[in-house]
Protein backbone atom coordinates (compact mmCIF):
# COMPACT_ATOMS: atom_id res chain seq x y z
CA UNK A 1 0.00 0.00 0.00
CA UNK A 2 2.79 2.33 0.98
CA UNK A 3 4.77 1.41 -2.11
CA UNK A 4 1.79 2.26 -4.29
CA UNK A 5 1.40 5.58 -2.51
CA UNK A 6 5.10 6.28 -2.92
CA UNK A 7 4.92 5.56 -6.63
CA UNK A 8 1.96 7.92 -7.03
CA UNK A 9 3.79 10.59 -5.07
CA UNK A 10 6.95 10.27 -7.12
CA UNK A 11 5.42 10.25 -10.57
CA UNK A 12 4.18 13.86 -10.66
CA UNK A 13 7.61 15.02 -9.49
CA UNK A 14 9.35 13.36 -12.41
CA UNK A 15 6.81 14.77 -14.84
CA UNK A 16 7.13 18.20 -13.34
CA UNK A 17 10.93 18.24 -13.64
CA UNK A 18 10.54 18.27 -17.40
CA UNK A 19 8.21 21.27 -17.46
CA UNK A 20 9.28 24.69 -18.66
CA UNK A 21 10.47 27.06 -15.90
CA UNK A 22 7.84 29.71 -16.70
CA UNK A 23 5.09 27.17 -16.29
CA UNK A 24 6.56 26.11 -12.95
CA UNK A 25 6.66 29.71 -11.73
CA UNK A 26 3.08 30.51 -12.54
CA UNK A 27 1.64 27.25 -11.26
CA UNK A 28 3.68 27.42 -8.09
CA UNK A 29 2.55 30.95 -7.38
CA UNK A 30 -1.06 29.99 -7.95
CA UNK A 31 -0.67 27.03 -5.65
CA UNK A 32 0.77 29.18 -2.87
CA UNK A 33 -2.17 31.53 -3.15
CA UNK A 34 -4.69 28.69 -3.24
CA UNK A 35 -6.91 28.98 -0.19
CA UNK A 36 -7.43 25.55 1.30
CA UNK A 37 -9.28 25.24 4.63
CA UNK A 38 -6.18 23.83 6.34
CA UNK A 39 -4.01 26.68 5.12
CA UNK A 40 -6.57 29.29 6.11
CA UNK A 41 -6.91 27.74 9.56
CA UNK A 42 -3.14 27.65 9.93
CA UNK A 43 -2.76 31.28 8.89
CA UNK A 44 -5.38 32.33 11.43
CA UNK A 45 -3.76 30.32 14.22
CA UNK A 46 -0.34 31.71 13.32
CA UNK A 47 -1.71 35.23 13.34
CA UNK A 48 -3.26 34.72 16.77
CA UNK A 49 -0.06 33.18 18.14
CA UNK A 50 1.97 36.07 16.73
CA UNK A 51 -0.40 38.61 18.24
CA UNK A 52 -0.24 36.88 21.61
CA UNK A 53 3.55 36.80 21.50
CA UNK A 54 3.67 40.49 20.60
CA UNK A 55 1.25 41.41 23.40
CA UNK A 56 3.14 39.38 25.99
CA UNK A 57 6.43 40.96 24.93
CA UNK A 58 4.88 44.45 25.09
CA UNK A 59 3.42 43.74 28.53
CA UNK A 60 6.80 42.42 29.66
CA UNK A 61 9.12 45.15 28.41
CA UNK A 62 7.01 48.25 27.75
CA UNK A 63 3.89 48.39 29.89
CA UNK A 64 1.84 46.30 32.27
CA UNK A 65 -1.77 46.13 33.35
CA UNK A 66 -2.47 46.20 37.07
CA UNK A 67 -5.74 45.58 38.86
CA UNK A 68 -6.06 47.69 42.00
CA UNK A 69 -6.96 45.81 45.16
CA UNK A 70 -7.66 47.49 48.51
CA UNK A 71 -8.51 51.03 49.62
CA UNK A 72 -5.03 52.54 50.15
CA UNK A 73 -5.21 54.86 47.11
CA UNK A 74 -8.79 56.06 47.56
CA UNK A 75 -10.17 58.37 46.23
CA UNK A 76 -7.72 58.43 43.33
CA UNK A 77 -8.05 54.68 42.71
CA UNK A 78 -10.62 52.17 43.88
CA UNK A 79 -10.51 48.40 44.22
CA UNK A 80 -11.15 46.78 40.83
CA UNK A 81 -9.79 49.66 38.77
CA UNK A 82 -7.58 48.48 35.92
CA UNK A 83 -4.55 50.67 35.37
CA UNK A 84 -2.03 50.82 32.53
CA UNK A 85 1.49 51.05 33.95
CA UNK A 86 4.41 52.32 31.86
CA UNK A 87 7.59 50.42 32.67
CA UNK A 88 10.09 51.07 29.87
CA UNK A 89 12.96 53.30 31.05
CA UNK A 90 11.00 54.77 33.94
CA UNK A 91 12.64 56.49 36.91
CA UNK A 92 10.41 57.69 39.76
CA UNK A 93 9.43 61.37 39.93
CA UNK A 94 7.71 63.23 42.73
CA UNK A 95 3.92 63.10 42.46
CA UNK A 96 3.77 60.05 40.15
CA UNK A 97 1.50 57.14 41.06
CA UNK A 98 3.76 54.09 40.87
CA UNK A 99 3.50 50.31 41.20
CA UNK A 100 6.07 48.85 43.57
CA UNK A 101 7.00 45.32 44.62
CA UNK A 102 8.60 45.35 48.06
CA UNK A 103 9.28 41.72 48.88
CA UNK A 104 10.14 42.48 52.51
CA UNK A 105 6.44 43.27 52.96
CA UNK A 106 4.55 41.04 50.51
CA UNK A 107 4.99 39.22 47.19
CA UNK A 108 2.23 41.13 45.42
CA UNK A 109 2.74 44.66 44.16
CA UNK A 110 1.46 47.78 45.90
CA UNK A 111 0.38 51.01 44.22
CA UNK A 112 1.35 54.32 45.86
CA UNK A 113 2.26 57.93 45.15
CA UNK A 114 5.88 59.13 45.13
CA UNK A 115 6.25 61.79 47.82
CA UNK A 116 9.99 62.36 47.61
CA UNK A 117 12.90 61.15 45.50
CA UNK A 118 16.63 60.78 46.13
CA UNK A 119 18.20 63.58 48.17
CA UNK A 120 14.91 65.07 49.41
CA UNK A 121 14.05 65.35 53.09
CA UNK A 122 10.67 64.07 54.30
CA UNK A 123 9.11 65.21 57.59
CA UNK A 124 5.65 64.12 58.64
CA UNK A 125 3.73 66.10 61.23
CA UNK A 126 0.87 63.91 62.45
CA UNK A 127 -0.51 66.60 64.76
CA UNK A 128 -1.07 68.99 61.86
CA UNK A 129 -1.61 66.22 59.32
CA UNK A 130 0.97 67.75 56.99
CA UNK A 131 3.85 66.28 54.99
CA UNK A 132 6.94 68.46 54.49
CA UNK A 133 9.39 67.82 51.66
CA UNK A 134 12.62 69.77 51.96
CA UNK A 135 10.91 71.94 54.56
CA UNK A 136 7.97 72.94 52.37
CA UNK A 137 4.46 71.69 53.18
CA UNK A 138 2.94 69.65 50.35
CA UNK A 139 -0.40 70.78 48.96
CA UNK A 140 -2.19 67.48 48.72
CA UNK A 141 -5.62 67.84 47.22
CA UNK A 142 -5.60 64.15 46.27
CA UNK A 143 -5.68 62.68 49.81
CA UNK A 144 -8.92 61.19 51.09
CA UNK A 145 -8.94 62.70 54.57
CA UNK A 146 -6.62 64.41 57.02
CA UNK A 147 -3.75 62.19 58.14
CA UNK A 148 -3.77 60.74 61.68
CA UNK A 149 -1.17 58.73 63.61
CA UNK A 150 -1.18 55.19 62.10
CA UNK A 151 -1.78 52.03 64.14
CA UNK A 152 1.90 50.99 63.83
CA UNK A 153 3.05 54.26 65.43
CA UNK A 154 5.00 57.07 63.85
CA UNK A 155 7.14 54.66 61.84
CA UNK A 156 9.51 56.36 59.42
CA UNK A 157 8.50 60.02 59.53
CA UNK A 158 11.75 62.02 59.49
CA UNK A 159 14.14 60.85 56.81
CA UNK A 160 16.34 61.98 53.95
CA UNK A 161 15.78 59.73 50.94
CA UNK A 162 19.04 57.97 49.94
CA UNK A 163 20.42 57.89 46.39
CA UNK A 164 18.54 55.50 44.09
CA UNK A 165 15.48 55.38 46.34
CA UNK A 166 12.11 57.05 46.78
CA UNK A 167 9.53 57.62 49.53
CA UNK A 168 5.96 56.57 48.69
CA UNK A 169 2.61 57.00 50.45
CA UNK A 170 -0.99 56.03 49.70
CA UNK A 171 -3.58 58.73 49.08
CA UNK A 172 -5.79 57.19 51.77
CA UNK A 173 -3.24 58.01 54.47
CA UNK A 174 -5.18 56.48 57.34
CA UNK A 175 -5.58 53.13 55.62
CA UNK A 176 -2.31 52.60 53.78
CA UNK A 177 0.82 50.55 54.34
CA UNK A 178 3.54 52.60 52.68
CA UNK A 179 7.04 53.99 53.26
CA UNK A 180 6.06 54.99 56.78
CA UNK A 181 5.55 51.32 57.64
CA UNK A 182 8.75 49.81 59.15
CA UNK A 183 8.39 46.62 57.02
CA UNK A 184 8.26 48.63 53.80
CA UNK A 185 10.37 51.74 54.39
CA UNK A 186 12.21 53.63 51.71
CA UNK A 187 11.75 52.01 48.31
CA UNK A 188 14.68 51.12 46.07
CA UNK A 189 14.03 52.55 42.59
CA UNK A 190 14.68 49.09 41.14
CA UNK A 191 11.61 47.82 43.03
CA UNK A 192 9.43 50.28 41.13
CA UNK A 193 7.74 48.47 38.25
CA UNK A 194 6.52 51.63 36.55
CA UNK A 195 4.30 54.68 36.50
CA UNK A 196 0.50 54.40 36.41
CA UNK A 197 -0.64 56.22 33.28
CA UNK A 198 -4.42 55.98 33.37
CA UNK A 199 -7.40 53.98 34.54
CA UNK A 200 -9.01 52.25 31.57
CA UNK A 201 -11.58 50.04 33.27
CA UNK A 202 -14.38 50.28 34.36
CA UNK A 203 -15.45 52.73 31.64
CA UNK A 204 -17.12 55.01 34.16
CA UNK A 205 -13.76 55.59 35.88
CA UNK A 206 -11.56 56.20 32.83
CA UNK A 207 -9.12 59.00 33.71
CA UNK A 208 -5.45 59.97 33.55
CA UNK A 209 -3.24 59.79 36.62
CA UNK B 1 38.93 34.24 12.89
CA UNK B 2 39.79 33.57 9.26
CA UNK B 3 40.57 29.96 10.12
CA UNK B 4 37.26 29.52 11.91
CA UNK B 5 35.38 30.99 8.96
CA UNK B 6 37.31 28.78 6.56
CA UNK B 7 36.50 25.68 8.60
CA UNK B 8 32.83 26.71 8.87
CA UNK B 9 32.60 27.21 5.10
CA UNK B 10 33.95 23.73 4.47
CA UNK B 11 31.27 22.10 6.66
CA UNK B 12 27.85 20.89 5.51
CA UNK B 13 25.06 23.33 6.22
CA UNK B 14 23.45 21.25 8.95
CA UNK B 15 26.76 21.16 10.83
CA UNK B 16 27.18 24.91 10.41
CA UNK B 17 23.73 25.50 11.87
CA UNK B 18 24.26 23.10 14.76
CA UNK B 19 27.77 24.35 15.52
CA UNK B 20 26.62 27.96 15.52
CA UNK B 21 23.46 27.36 17.58
CA UNK B 22 25.06 25.01 20.11
CA UNK B 23 28.15 27.21 20.45
CA UNK B 24 26.09 30.27 21.24
CA UNK B 25 23.83 28.19 23.48
CA UNK B 26 26.76 26.95 25.55
CA UNK B 27 28.20 30.45 25.82
CA UNK B 28 24.81 31.88 26.80
CA UNK B 29 24.31 29.26 29.51
CA UNK B 30 27.78 29.88 30.96
CA UNK B 31 27.39 33.66 30.98
CA UNK B 32 23.92 33.28 32.51
CA UNK B 33 25.49 31.24 35.32
CA UNK B 34 28.06 33.99 35.81
CA UNK B 35 25.29 36.59 35.79
CA UNK B 36 23.31 34.71 38.42
CA UNK B 37 26.31 34.66 40.74
CA UNK B 38 27.55 38.21 40.18
CA UNK B 39 24.83 40.49 38.80
CA UNK B 40 22.21 40.39 41.54
CA UNK B 41 22.20 41.95 44.98
CA UNK B 42 21.36 39.98 48.10
CA UNK B 43 18.91 39.70 49.84
CA UNK B 44 16.18 40.91 47.45
CA UNK B 45 17.88 39.79 44.26
CA UNK B 46 17.68 43.19 42.60
CA UNK B 47 19.71 43.50 39.42
CA UNK B 48 22.97 45.47 39.64
CA UNK B 49 22.72 48.14 36.92
CA UNK B 50 25.10 47.63 33.98
CA UNK B 51 26.66 44.53 35.52
CA UNK B 52 29.35 43.18 33.13
CA UNK B 53 27.72 39.74 32.90
CA UNK B 54 24.34 41.23 31.98
CA UNK B 55 25.83 43.50 29.33
CA UNK B 56 27.90 40.61 27.92
CA UNK B 57 24.83 38.40 27.81
CA UNK B 58 22.86 41.01 25.87
CA UNK B 59 25.73 41.43 23.41
CA UNK B 60 25.97 37.67 22.99
CA UNK B 61 22.26 37.38 22.21
CA UNK B 62 22.51 40.12 19.59
CA UNK B 63 25.54 38.37 18.07
CA UNK B 64 23.71 35.03 18.07
CA UNK B 65 20.70 36.58 16.36
CA UNK B 66 22.90 38.21 13.73
CA UNK B 67 25.02 35.10 13.09
CA UNK B 68 21.98 32.87 12.72
CA UNK B 69 20.36 35.46 10.46
CA UNK B 70 23.42 35.40 8.19
CA UNK B 71 23.25 31.61 8.04
CA UNK B 72 19.54 31.79 7.21
CA UNK B 73 20.11 34.30 4.45
CA UNK B 74 22.81 32.16 2.84
CA UNK B 75 21.12 28.80 3.37
CA UNK B 76 20.81 27.17 -0.07
CA UNK B 77 17.23 26.47 -1.08
CA UNK B 78 16.38 24.62 -4.25
CA UNK B 79 13.08 25.29 -5.88
CA UNK B 80 11.35 22.07 -6.81
CA UNK B 81 9.28 21.80 -9.91
CA UNK B 82 5.63 21.87 -9.19
CA UNK B 83 2.79 20.46 -11.23
CA UNK B 84 -0.95 20.60 -10.98
CA UNK B 85 -2.27 18.06 -8.53
CA UNK B 86 1.02 17.83 -6.68
CA UNK B 87 1.19 18.77 -3.03
CA UNK B 88 3.20 21.75 -1.90
CA UNK B 89 6.89 21.15 -2.05
CA UNK B 90 7.56 21.70 1.67
CA UNK B 91 5.31 18.86 2.81
CA UNK B 92 8.27 16.53 3.03
CA UNK B 93 10.66 19.04 4.53
CA UNK B 94 11.49 16.71 7.43
CA UNK B 95 11.36 13.47 5.48
CA UNK B 96 14.31 11.14 5.25
CA UNK B 97 13.54 7.48 5.71
CA UNK B 98 17.22 6.63 6.31
CA UNK B 99 17.83 9.24 8.99
CA UNK B 100 17.54 7.90 12.52
CA UNK B 101 18.82 10.99 14.32
CA UNK B 102 15.82 13.24 13.69
CA UNK B 103 13.12 10.82 14.85
CA UNK B 104 15.15 9.82 17.90
CA UNK B 105 15.59 13.47 18.90
CA UNK B 106 11.91 14.22 18.32
CA UNK B 107 10.83 11.21 20.37
CA UNK B 108 13.21 12.35 23.10
CA UNK B 109 11.67 15.82 22.99
CA UNK B 110 8.20 14.27 23.14
CA UNK B 111 9.02 12.31 26.27
CA UNK B 112 10.62 15.37 27.90
CA UNK B 113 7.35 17.23 27.29
CA UNK B 114 5.40 14.31 28.68
CA UNK B 115 7.62 14.31 31.77
CA UNK B 116 6.65 17.90 32.47
CA UNK B 117 2.92 17.14 32.60
CA UNK B 118 2.66 15.39 36.02
CA UNK B 119 4.55 18.16 37.84
CA UNK B 120 2.40 20.85 36.26
CA UNK B 121 -0.73 18.88 37.06
CA UNK B 122 0.23 18.43 40.72
CA UNK B 123 1.15 22.11 41.15
CA UNK B 124 -2.00 23.28 39.40
CA UNK B 125 -4.23 20.98 41.44
CA UNK B 126 -2.66 22.06 44.74
CA UNK B 127 -3.10 25.74 43.86
CA UNK B 128 -6.70 25.17 42.84
CA UNK B 129 -7.36 23.33 46.13
CA UNK B 130 -5.79 26.17 48.14
CA UNK B 131 -7.75 28.75 46.17
CA UNK B 132 -11.02 26.95 46.80
CA UNK B 133 -10.22 26.57 50.51
CA UNK B 134 -9.44 30.26 51.00
CA UNK B 135 -12.02 31.65 48.58
CA UNK B 136 -13.78 34.66 50.04
CA UNK B 137 -11.40 34.89 53.00
CA UNK B 138 -8.72 37.44 53.76
CA UNK B 139 -5.46 36.46 52.05
CA UNK B 140 -7.17 34.58 49.24
CA UNK B 141 -4.50 33.66 46.64
CA UNK B 142 -4.74 35.40 43.27
CA UNK B 143 -3.69 32.27 41.37
CA UNK B 144 -6.37 29.60 41.04
CA UNK B 145 -4.02 27.19 39.23
CA UNK B 146 -6.13 27.13 36.06
CA UNK B 147 -3.29 28.17 33.75
CA UNK B 148 -0.99 25.54 35.26
CA UNK B 149 -3.61 22.86 34.60
CA UNK B 150 -3.97 24.15 31.02
CA UNK B 151 -0.18 23.99 30.62
CA UNK B 152 -0.22 20.39 31.87
CA UNK B 153 -2.83 19.55 29.23
CA UNK B 154 -0.70 21.42 26.69
CA UNK B 155 2.37 19.37 27.63
CA UNK B 156 0.35 16.23 26.95
CA UNK B 157 -0.68 17.60 23.55
CA UNK B 158 2.94 18.54 22.86
CA UNK B 159 3.92 14.92 23.55
CA UNK B 160 1.56 13.63 20.88
CA UNK B 161 2.50 16.40 18.45
CA UNK B 162 6.24 15.87 18.79
CA UNK B 163 5.85 12.11 18.56
CA UNK B 164 3.88 12.50 15.34
CA UNK B 165 6.44 14.97 13.94
CA UNK B 166 9.16 12.39 14.53
CA UNK B 167 7.04 9.70 12.88
CA UNK B 168 6.37 11.84 9.81
CA UNK B 169 10.10 11.87 9.07
CA UNK B 170 10.22 8.19 8.13
CA UNK B 171 6.63 7.58 7.12
CA UNK B 172 6.06 9.22 3.75
CA UNK B 173 2.76 9.76 2.02
CA UNK B 174 1.08 11.74 4.78
CA UNK B 175 0.97 15.06 3.02
CA UNK B 176 -0.66 17.94 4.81
CA UNK B 177 -1.01 16.11 8.12
CA UNK B 178 2.22 17.38 9.65
CA UNK B 179 0.82 20.88 10.14
CA UNK B 180 -1.71 19.77 12.72
CA UNK B 181 0.89 17.74 14.67
CA UNK B 182 3.37 20.61 14.78
CA UNK B 183 0.72 23.08 15.90
CA UNK B 184 0.05 21.05 19.06
CA UNK B 185 3.35 21.91 20.81
CA UNK B 186 2.81 25.49 19.64
CA UNK B 187 -0.55 25.54 21.40
CA UNK B 188 1.12 24.14 24.52
CA UNK B 189 3.62 26.99 24.38
CA UNK B 190 0.72 29.49 24.33
CA UNK B 191 -0.56 28.12 27.66
CA UNK B 192 2.93 27.95 29.11
CA UNK B 193 3.64 31.54 28.04
CA UNK B 194 0.48 32.86 29.69
CA UNK B 195 1.21 30.91 32.87
CA UNK B 196 4.78 32.13 33.09
CA UNK B 197 3.77 35.71 32.39
CA UNK B 198 1.04 35.63 35.04
CA UNK B 199 3.36 34.07 37.62
CA UNK B 200 5.88 36.94 37.25
CA UNK B 201 3.52 39.85 36.67
CA UNK B 202 4.60 41.53 39.91
CA UNK B 203 8.32 40.85 39.56
CA UNK B 204 10.21 44.12 39.08
CA UNK B 205 13.45 42.36 38.02
CA UNK B 206 13.21 41.70 34.28
CA UNK B 207 16.24 39.40 34.25
CA UNK B 208 14.34 37.02 36.56
CA UNK B 209 11.73 36.06 34.01
CA UNK B 210 12.21 37.84 30.68
CA UNK B 211 14.78 35.33 29.27
CA UNK B 212 12.34 32.48 29.71
CA UNK B 213 9.45 34.49 28.25
CA UNK B 214 11.53 35.23 25.15
CA UNK B 215 12.58 31.56 24.98
CA UNK B 216 8.96 30.40 25.12
CA UNK B 217 7.97 32.95 22.45
CA UNK B 218 10.79 31.71 20.20
CA UNK B 219 9.72 28.10 20.79
CA UNK B 220 6.08 28.89 20.07
CA UNK B 221 6.89 30.68 16.79
CA UNK B 222 9.27 27.87 15.85
CA UNK B 223 6.57 25.22 16.28
CA UNK B 224 4.11 27.38 14.35
CA UNK B 225 6.55 27.68 11.46
CA UNK B 226 7.08 23.91 11.55
CA UNK B 227 3.32 23.59 11.13
CA UNK B 228 3.48 26.05 8.25
CA UNK B 229 5.74 23.71 6.27
CA UNK B 230 2.83 21.33 5.71
CA UNK B 231 0.12 23.89 5.08
CA UNK B 232 1.40 25.77 2.07
CA UNK B 233 2.60 28.68 4.16
CA UNK B 234 6.24 27.76 4.50
CA UNK B 235 8.92 30.12 5.80
CA UNK B 236 12.02 27.86 5.66
CA UNK B 237 14.64 30.53 6.35
CA UNK B 238 12.68 32.00 9.23
CA UNK B 239 12.04 28.51 10.59
CA UNK B 240 15.77 27.81 10.65
CA UNK B 241 16.50 31.12 12.34
CA UNK B 242 13.79 30.52 14.93
CA UNK B 243 15.07 27.00 15.56
CA UNK B 244 18.56 28.36 16.20
CA UNK B 245 17.28 31.08 18.50
CA UNK B 246 15.10 28.56 20.35
CA UNK B 247 18.19 26.47 21.09
CA UNK B 248 20.15 29.53 22.28
CA UNK B 249 17.37 31.10 24.36
CA UNK B 250 16.31 27.79 25.92
CA UNK B 251 19.91 27.13 26.98
CA UNK B 252 20.05 30.65 28.41
CA UNK B 253 16.95 29.97 30.50
CA UNK B 254 18.01 26.53 31.71
CA UNK B 255 20.51 27.45 34.49
CA UNK B 256 17.99 29.08 36.81
CA UNK B 257 14.90 26.95 37.04
CA UNK B 258 12.79 26.66 40.13
CA UNK B 259 10.52 24.03 38.64
CA UNK B 260 11.45 20.74 37.00
CA UNK B 261 8.47 21.04 34.67
CA UNK B 262 9.75 24.28 33.15
CA UNK B 263 13.18 22.69 32.79
CA UNK B 264 11.75 19.70 30.94
CA UNK B 265 9.62 21.85 28.63
CA UNK B 266 12.62 24.05 27.81
CA UNK B 267 14.76 20.99 27.14
CA UNK B 268 12.00 19.56 24.92
CA UNK B 269 11.77 22.62 22.72
CA UNK B 270 15.57 22.95 22.53
CA UNK B 271 15.87 19.31 21.44
CA UNK B 272 13.10 19.68 18.85
CA UNK B 273 14.76 22.81 17.49
CA UNK B 274 18.16 21.08 17.33
CA UNK B 275 16.52 18.17 15.49
CA UNK B 276 15.12 20.64 12.96
CA UNK B 277 18.56 22.14 12.43
CA UNK B 278 19.84 18.64 11.79
CA UNK B 279 17.11 17.57 9.35
CA UNK B 280 15.94 20.67 7.49
CA UNK B 281 19.09 22.13 5.81
CA UNK B 282 19.89 19.03 3.68
CA UNK B 283 16.24 18.73 2.68
CA UNK B 284 16.17 22.36 1.62
CA UNK B 285 19.21 21.77 -0.56
CA UNK B 286 17.77 18.60 -2.01
CA UNK B 287 14.04 18.26 -1.36
CA UNK B 288 13.08 14.61 -1.06
CA UNK B 289 10.18 12.98 -2.82
CA UNK B 290 7.95 10.57 -0.98
CA UNK B 291 9.66 7.34 -0.17
CA UNK B 292 13.02 8.39 -1.56
CA UNK B 293 15.95 8.60 0.84
CA UNK B 294 18.13 11.66 1.02
CA UNK B 295 20.63 11.87 -1.81
CA UNK B 296 23.46 14.37 -2.14
CA UNK B 297 22.55 17.24 -4.42
CA UNK B 298 23.10 16.34 -8.07
CA UNK B 299 21.44 19.30 -9.71
CA UNK B 300 23.72 21.60 -11.71
CA UNK B 301 24.32 24.99 -10.06
CA UNK B 302 22.34 26.92 -12.71
CA UNK B 303 19.18 25.15 -11.58
CA UNK B 304 19.58 26.43 -8.04
CA UNK B 305 17.79 29.56 -7.06
CA UNK B 306 16.84 31.37 -3.94
CA UNK B 307 13.28 31.39 -2.89
CA UNK B 308 11.65 34.54 -1.65
CA UNK B 309 8.52 33.44 0.05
Amino acid sequence: MDQEQNRRDREPDLTARQEAPCRQESTGAQARKAATPGRELYLNVRFLAGMMAALILIFTFVARIVVVSGPSMEDTLHGGDMVLVWTLGYTPKQGDVVVVTQKTYQEDSIIKRVIAVAGQRVDIDYDAGVVYVDGAALEEDYIKEQMRLPAFGEGINHVTVPEGCCFVMGDNRNNSADSRHPDIGIIDDRCVIGRSMFVFFPPSRIKGL
Amino acid sequence: METILHILRSLPWRIRWLACALGFALAAALIRLLQLSTAFEAPLGLAIPHAPASVTLLCLLVMAGAALLMLAVHQPLRRRPWAKGQAHRWDFAFLDVNDRVYPVMMVGAAFLALGAAPGLLIRGASRLRLYLELRGQHGQPTDNGFLLLCTAAGALLAFFGLLQMGRESFRPGRRGKGGFSAALPGAACCMWLLEHFRAHASDPVLWDFAPQIVAIVAGMLFYMDCAGMSTGASRPRRLLWLAGMTVVLSALSLPEQSSVSDLLLLAAQALAAAATLWRLPPNLENPPAAGQPYQPMQVPPQEEESIHE
